[in-house]
């Protein structure tokens, strides 16, 4: 109750464009991961978690960032860092910049954050971008199956 | 006796990692049936999520180049909006925009698989001012985009004319490996 009460005088005494809670302090940390459209992996809509990354997915990928859907950085651990920024571009909602990232695997420089069970990352480097190195395709087709059309296959 | 007391602890640890049930009452969100959903509606303030994690912030919640999310009112969580009520691979955000910091009821669907490490995701379906009696269904992101590229008109769906999404498939193909590679591996895939 005091939390709520707390807030909602924070909330009316704050001016425009500040956040509404204090914002933490970040974490400079270097991870190394793939560039995954958030939804399909955490919802399943697509199918299993292994399924919705790398080659086979890529198209998809591509369709869910230039469609606003969250971009994150999958490490090997199977850690996800929900992406704010890129190397100065906070246009997380689509745009060349993510875009042109989708289904790569990079080791990028940045400031992690925790929120309510989140992690989040702004990128400020990416240090180096392998391009796509899991190769799935074989094992999966194409996710979904329409992600080619007829007449392009 | 130690062994009952760690199977107990499994199984409220499973029940409490499928769904999050706290905010179904009230909701009329239709179910996608994903595994890890739950109906949810609750009410909160339109944020820009990169403000309101990091402390940088812009005007107007970044103008839809943002990510938004929802300050929930009841517990303060910060709920990422994932997805809006299209099925046509779209965010949230061009449906928060207009609401941004304001107080909103939401109705949709919360996402909560801890093997995956989603927690207090959302998919949106209806928003209303709070105190409103109507719902607006959150289904406007084809709008905004056919709004936002007109020369890209034509039959098929959004994003088979996206010509940003065309360029990216002409140089690099569906798999992203290249040109080359793609006709490769689309004789095998199809063959």
């Amino acid at each position: 109750m005091r939390r709520l009460s707390l807030g909602a005088m924070a909330l009316a005494a704050l001016p425009f464009a500040t956040p509404a809670f204090a914002a933490a302090d970040g974490e400079q940390i270097t991870v190394t991961g793939e560039f995954i459209d958030t939804w399909c992996y955490f919802s399943g809509v697509m199918g299993g978690p292994d399924a919705v990354v790398g080659s086979a997915h890529h198209t998809c990928a591509m369709w869910c960032s230039a469609g606003g859907i969250p971009v994150g950085i999958l490490d090997p651990d199977g850690t996800i860092y929900m992406v704010l920024k890129i190397e100065g571009d906070d246009n997380n909602t689509g745009g060349e910049t993510i875009l042109s990232l989708a289904s790569d695997t990079v080791t990028a420089n940045g400031t992690y954050y925790q929120r309510d069970g989140l992690n989040y990352i702004v990128v400020e480097e990416i240090v180096e971008n392998m391009g796509i190195v899991n190769e799935n395709h074989l094992d999966f087709g194409t996710i979904p199956g329409f992600a080619i059309p007829p007449g392009e296959r | 006796m130690k062994i009952l007391v760690t199977l107990g602890a499994i199984a409220l640890a499973s029940t409490a990692s499928a769904q999050d049930y706290r905010f179904e009452e009230g909701s009329n969100a239709r179910s996608w049936n994903l595994f890890a959903e739950s109906n949810a509606t609750f009410s909160g303030t339109v944020v820009d999520l990169t403000c309101e994690v990091t402390g940088d912030c812009v005007d107007n919640c970044g103008d839809g180049a943002r990510q938004l999310g929802i300050l929930r009112a009841s517990d303060g969580v910060l709920v990422n909006v994932q997805k809006n009520a299209q099925q046509v691979f779209t965010g949230g955000a061009r449906d928060l925009l207009p609401f941004c910091g304001q107080e909103v009821d939401v109705d949709g669907l919360l996402l909560t698989d801890e093997d995956l490490g989603a927690v207090n995701m959302y998919l949106v379906q209806f928003v209303r001012p709070t105190g409103s009696e109507d719902w607006t269904e959150a289904n406007q992101w084809q709008v905004g985009w056919q709004a936002d590229n007109p020369d890209w008109a034509g039959d098929g769906r959004w994003y088979r004319r996206d010509q940003d999404i065309r360029a990216q498939l002409d140089s690099t193909g569906y798999f992203g490996l290249g040109l080359e590679r793609d006709a490769e591996i689309k004789a095998e895939v199809f063959e």
